[in-house]
């Protein structure tokens, strides 16, 4: 069995306590207007181009022949890094590419590379122990993120479950949606779960996530009812959930959770996610605002803390 | 919360003057000198050096500048250098003859005409009396057919330019004794020996006691001169606060140096005037100041519950202090100033540590030295910290919230690897407890050992990955200057320049790639030993240290300089640079050549030569895909392990005039300027590239992490390098953000500490580094930036991007 991963990132500071690893699951059902990591939604390995490492078809432009459906194309022009010539940058047809990989293959500078990686459960904890000495001495540990990690059940619970073996701290980074039986499964191996809360209206929710809300509630209440332990992460998207009302209604769902509930976090929506859409020749992200201010953000901290939350910002 | 309190006006007002001023040349001391020696043909040794320093003291120009409390200057002008002729004059004679020295791109110093004209009207007397000459004289004869190898930073000839240094005075016998006292000790010693007759050789010993004597006298002297110009100044101040405090100056100066430091000031006052006096007697790199805190805080304590200081008033005496500390600077040739650029004098100060018994040294100045430097912000002096499992919070967060905004300042230094370490190379456990750094990183024990971490008089770096080239060229040295050779073309050398071990595509097995690599490391150590210990034995007679000696332990006891062994511990050092590429390139070989068969020991050779041209492929797959030291796997640490492990063993067992040797891991900068002379490499650096840095990883191979960079660098054993290591690391500091940040940080730092690592400097990355990476991206390539919910390497974001994490950086700090 192996898990398919996006990413997996040492010294992970913002998601957990202490010094974490953060293993990053490939594929999600959701579809956040503001994603910033667009390459996480997806479940099959998946082309990315990183247009400023591309040297232009002048010098290289080896992926063109080697692309067997054709997708690979000369693209726009840019001014050349050195000297005063201009270079043709590549571009990827993604009505005709199918993610073989061919091109990034022989790309030397690494402009083309597939984003997606499997691991074993037995490869993933070969990285996971090289940090041990950190979580030690941070009360650190593993997180588990995505994606949606929860939409990799089975190996999700063999990894989780390997962690505690070895007495890490693990803590499950996710959106909540999923049948509750694949919590229920993991729920006696992670020490935390990430929680996102995006809207408490379900059309709301609907319109900025592809999905209705309610499991996401339901899920929550049972974990806590269950004795879990939970952060909830509350990404702040200017004009759709950052008003009075929302945190309002946010709050009290919050604070009804009792004491399960340690710490909720404000993540600011940022627009630096851009990039990662362009890697995919995707529009995106589909959020028409600028971050939220800070007087905006502090204001929204104060107004959970007069419920007796704990509230930091990420 | 951490929390600056503001500097007083005049603080501000001088840390102004010092950014705004441009270095001059001064000649005073110059001229004081070559009078001297001109003068007094009939002296030599000690006794030259001796009476040449009193004359110094006795007619250098004395200067108190508006708002200075502690005094002591080196130039009659301000930031000014002194010039050192008697160390070397060749490449005096040559950057001021053809003007250089004012105009090169690193460290350039302003020069009048006047003083132009007269350094070259008197400069031939130097050249052949000046240290270098003389020491090259001494060069073994063997060596001139390895000359030029890559490997040995300078070349054995004219290397005399920042003689010796590396070494820490004692400060405290200064402070508790004065000068009074340890001339009377000399003289009582003199009177002895002449009792007994003289027997056998002690003549030495009576002249060591009689420059300690000279040059005693020579130091109260300069202190008097600086308390007559400050009563002189007082009787003229109109200003009532400003007359008191000139007064009260006077009345310091008129007392410390010559009798024991009565309270906080005179001690600080101490501290500086001795520093400058070592100054004034020879261009000595790297004079550092030791424990300043554990120096002061029983003046300092005592001073506070008589009521006689102010928290306020002592601590603007120590920003004033270190401002003129920071006005100290000292020049090189331009060859030198390569390796340490930006005006440095590496005057490094240590504080924090265990105590002698082994309990915790924290006390009030700890704090206000992190206090200065915070809000003064200067990158010189450097700071070194020492840090221990008992080390507390507080501490640990006025460190890290001054290295945020310092830039890397303070180091932090790991007591639990420093002191087995110092142990090993002989001191005593007290004697290492009480440990300072000197330099940069090198650990040294506190005002009683001789330690020479630079080489006792040459700068001891050794290029590692050229010592690697040259393993797997049949010792040959690629880029030789001889050798007119086109790119891509492999010529068989006529002559090696290193040991004979065949080349790459004769190897037949992995072993004899690590064969050859640890003959080649082993016989440069040899020579740098050899020229190390040639150097050593003219410097004893060219440049004894009589201002030095008088305080360090062992000397007064044994009637010996510290050049001659007089010290209570020896040693000498050396550093290997570039540890990284030497253990990537050796797991790249077996990688490609031995494991997967990615390529031939012939066609890896020939790309080499190639500098890659027409291995683009090649390169590529090294680069993006093969597995990279600094990453956590231990297939690739091994060999970092492995080849420190040879360089040390090889280094810890050479000896010299003095004793033992110490091995090293850091380069300052010399990595940059050994990569120039490195051609491409198995790790895939072209040629030309920098070399790795301290013990890093190589640069932009790293793709796993900071803490996947610290598993890998603790695969060194690092308690088998007492005179130090290196690793830098950058943070953005969003990464640090709030309370939880800086407890992350010290986590990180505390868990590289537990896997044994013994040296580690933060830096910040700030908004200028940012705009900087913006500018030249290939020079920022690896530079990572956290942004909430990912990490990405800057260079890699959209310029709009770009340009908002700039304004969350300057948000942030």
């Amino acid at each position: 069995m192996k898990g398919k991963f996006y990413d997996i990132q040492g010294f992970s500071v913002h998601d957990g306590p202490g010094i974490r690893l953060t293993l990053f699951l490939k594929g999600c059902p959701l579809r956040c207007l503001w994603c910033h990591s667009p390459e996480s939604q997806a479940f099959p390995t998946q082309l990315n181009r990183m247009e400023v490492k591309c040297t232009g078809t002048e010098t290289c432009g080896r992926c063109l022949p080697a692309c067997p459906t054709g997708a690979v194309k000369p693209g726009r022009k840019k001014k050349a890094l050195a000297g005063e010539g201009e270079i043709t940058l590549v571009r990827v047809d993604r009505t005709l590419c199918n993610d073989c990989g061919k091109c990034a293959e022989v790309c030397p500078s690494k402009a083309l590379y597939l984003c997606g990686t499997d691991l074993s459960v037995d490869e993933a904890m070969e990285k996971v122990r090289r940090d041990k000495p950190f979580y030690d001495s941070s009360g650190g540990g593993v997180t588990v993120s995505g994606g949606e990690c929860l939409c990799q059940p089975d190996f999700l619970l063999a990894l989780l479950t390997a962690c505690k073996a070895e007495g890490i701290h693990t803590a499950v980074d996710t959106t909540g949606y999923a049948d509750w039986s694949v919590i229920e499964r993991i729920l006696p191996y992670t020490d935390l779960f990430l929680y996102d809360l995006k809207h408490m209206d379900s059309a709301k929710h609907a319109r900025g996530t592809g999905v209705p809300n309610e499991r996401i509630l339901e899920n929550a209440r049972k974990i806590a009812a269950a004795g879990g332990k939970m952060q909830i992460r509350i990404p702040v998207i200017p004009m759709y959930n950052d008003s009075t009302e929302d945190f309002d209604a946010a709050g009290r769902f919050i604070s009804d959770l009792g004491a399960a509930v340690e710490m909720t976090q404000l993540l600011p929506y940022h627009s630096l996610g851009a990039i990662k859409w362009e890697r995919l020749d995707r529009e995106g992200p589909r959020v028409e605002a600028a971050p939220p201010t800070d007087q905006l953000i502090q204001a929204r901290k104060s107004q959970l803390e007069a419920l007796g939350l704990c509230v930091t910002i990420h | 919360m951490y929390e600056l309190k503001p500097i007083t006006g005049r603080v501000e007002e001088m840390r102004r003057k010092y950014r705004d001023t441009r270095p001059e040349m001064c000649t005073a001391r110059y001229r004081l000198l070559t009078d001297f020696y001109q003068a007094h043909p009939e002296l030599e040794g000690i006794l030259r050096r001796a009476k040449a320093f009193r004359y110094i003291c006795e007619n250098i120009p004395v200067r108190i500048d508006p708002g200075e409390v502690i005094v002591g200057a080196q130039s009659a002008k301000y930031r000014a250098c002194a010039l050192y002729p008697e160390n070397s004059a060749i490449w005096l004679k040559q950057e001021i003859g053809d003007g250089t020295i004012q105009t090169r791109d690193i460290d350039p110093y302003i020069i009048s005409d006047e003083d132009k004209d007269y350094v070259l009207g008197t400069i031939d007397f130097w050249m052949g009396e000046c240290m270098s000459a003389k020491s090259d004289a001494q060069i073994a004869d063997e060596y001139f057919q390895y000359d030029d190898n890559g490997v040995l930073l300078f070349n054995a000839r004219n290397q005399a330019q920042s003689p010796v240094g590396h070494f820490i005075a004692g400060y405290e016998t200064a402070m508790h004794k004065g000068f009074a006292a340890i001339k009377a000790e000399a003289e009582e010693q003199k009177a002895r020996i002449i009792e007994e007759g003289m027997p056998g050789d002690s003549v030495d010993r009576y002249n060591f006691y009689r420059a300690v004597a000279i040059v005693s006298e020579g130091m109260i002297t300069l202190t008097k001169r600086y308390a007559a110009l400050a009563a002189e100044q007082a009787a003229s101040e109109q200003d009532p606060a400003r007359k008191r405090e000139l007064e009260a100056m006077a009345d310091t100066l008129n007392h410390c140096m010559e009798k024991p430091a009565r309270g906080y000031v005179d001690a600080v006052q101490t501290l500086f005037m001795y520093h400058t006096c070592m100054c004034l007697d020879a261009n000595m790199h790297a004079i550092s100041f030791g424990r300043i805190d554990q120096y002061l805080v029983g003046y300092y304590e005592e001073d506070i519950r008589a009521g006689r200081i102010t928290e306020a008033y002592a601590q603007e005496i120590l920003d004033l202090f270190y401002l003129k500390v920071a006005e100290l600077n000292k020049p090189w040739g331009y060859f030198h100033t390569q390796s340490n650029p930006g005006y440095v004098s590496s005057m490094l100060m240590t504080l924090g540590g265990v105590k002698k018994d082994g309990t915790d040294a924290t006390n009030p100045v700890t704090y206000m030295m992190l206090q200065t430097m915070g809000r003064l912000v200067l990158h010189d002096p450097p700071q070194a910290l020492r840090i221990h499992k008992d080390t507390p919070e507080a501490l640990w967060e006025a460190a890290i919230e001054t290295t945020k905004i310092s830039g890397g300042v303070p180091t932090f230094e790991n007591d639990d690897v420093i002191i087995p370490a110092l142990m090993g190379r002989g001191l005593s456990i007290e004697d290492a407890r009480n440990y300072c750094l000197i330099g940069c990183v090198e650990p040294s024990g506190t005002g009683n050992e001789w330690c020479c971490p630079g080489g006792n008089g040459t700068e001891s770096y050794l290029n590692l990955v050229n010592a690697l080239w040259l393993g797997i060229n049949d010792g040959h040295y690629p880029l030789h200057k001889r050798l007119a050779v086109k790119e891509g073309e492999p010529i068989p050398f006529p002559q090696r320049q290193g040991s004979a071990t065949g080349y790459l595509y004769e190897m037949k097995t992995f072993d004899d790639v690590l064969e050859a690599v640890k003959k080649q490391f082993e016989f440069f150590v040899r020579w740098q030993a050899i020229n190390i210990n040639s150097f050593d034995y003219i410097a004893r007679e060219m440049l004894p240290q009589p201002t030095v000696s008088a305080t360090i332990e062992g000397c007064m006891e044994s009637g010996k300089d510290v050049m001659s062994g007089g010290a209570k511990y020896n040693s000498t050092g050396m550093s290997g640079v570039g540890i990284g590429n030497v253990a990537d390139s050796l797991s790249m070989i077996k990688h490609l050549c031995f494991d997967t068969g990615k390529c031939t020991t012939r066609e890896l050779y020939d790309a080499l030569v190639a500098n890659w041209a027409g291995y683009e492929d090649l390169l590529s797959y090294i680069r993006n895909e093969a597995p990279h030291y600094g990453n956590g796997l231990r297939e690739c640490d091994i060999f970092a392990e492995w080849a420190a492990k040879v360089f040390g063993d090889a280094c810890n067992a050479c000896t010299g005039p003095r004793g033992r040797y110490s091995a090293g891991l850091y380069p300052v900068t010399t990595n940059l300027m050994f990569g120039r002379g490195t051609a491409a490499t198995p790790d895939g650096r072209r040629k030309g590239e920098p070399l790795a840095d301290g013990i890093s990883p190589v640069q932009q191979m790293d793709t796993n992490g900071p803490t996947a960079i610290l598993v890998s660098v603790s695969s060194i054993d690092q308690v088998q390098y007492p005179n130090g290591t290196l690793l830098n690391m950058k943070f953005h500091p969003n990464a640090l953000n709030g309370e939880g940040g800086i407890r992350k940080l010290t986590d990180l730092i505390r868990a590289y500490f537990g896997l044994g690592g013994m040296e580690i400097q933060i830096n910040v990355v700030s908004a200028e580094t940012l705009r900087a990476a913006q500018k030249n991206p290939e020079d920022y390539k690896n530079l990572v930036v956290r942004i909430a919910g990912f990490s990405a390497y800057f260079v890699e974001l959209q310029a709009e991007g770009q340009e908002d994490l700039i304004r969350r950086t300057e948000l942030a700090m």
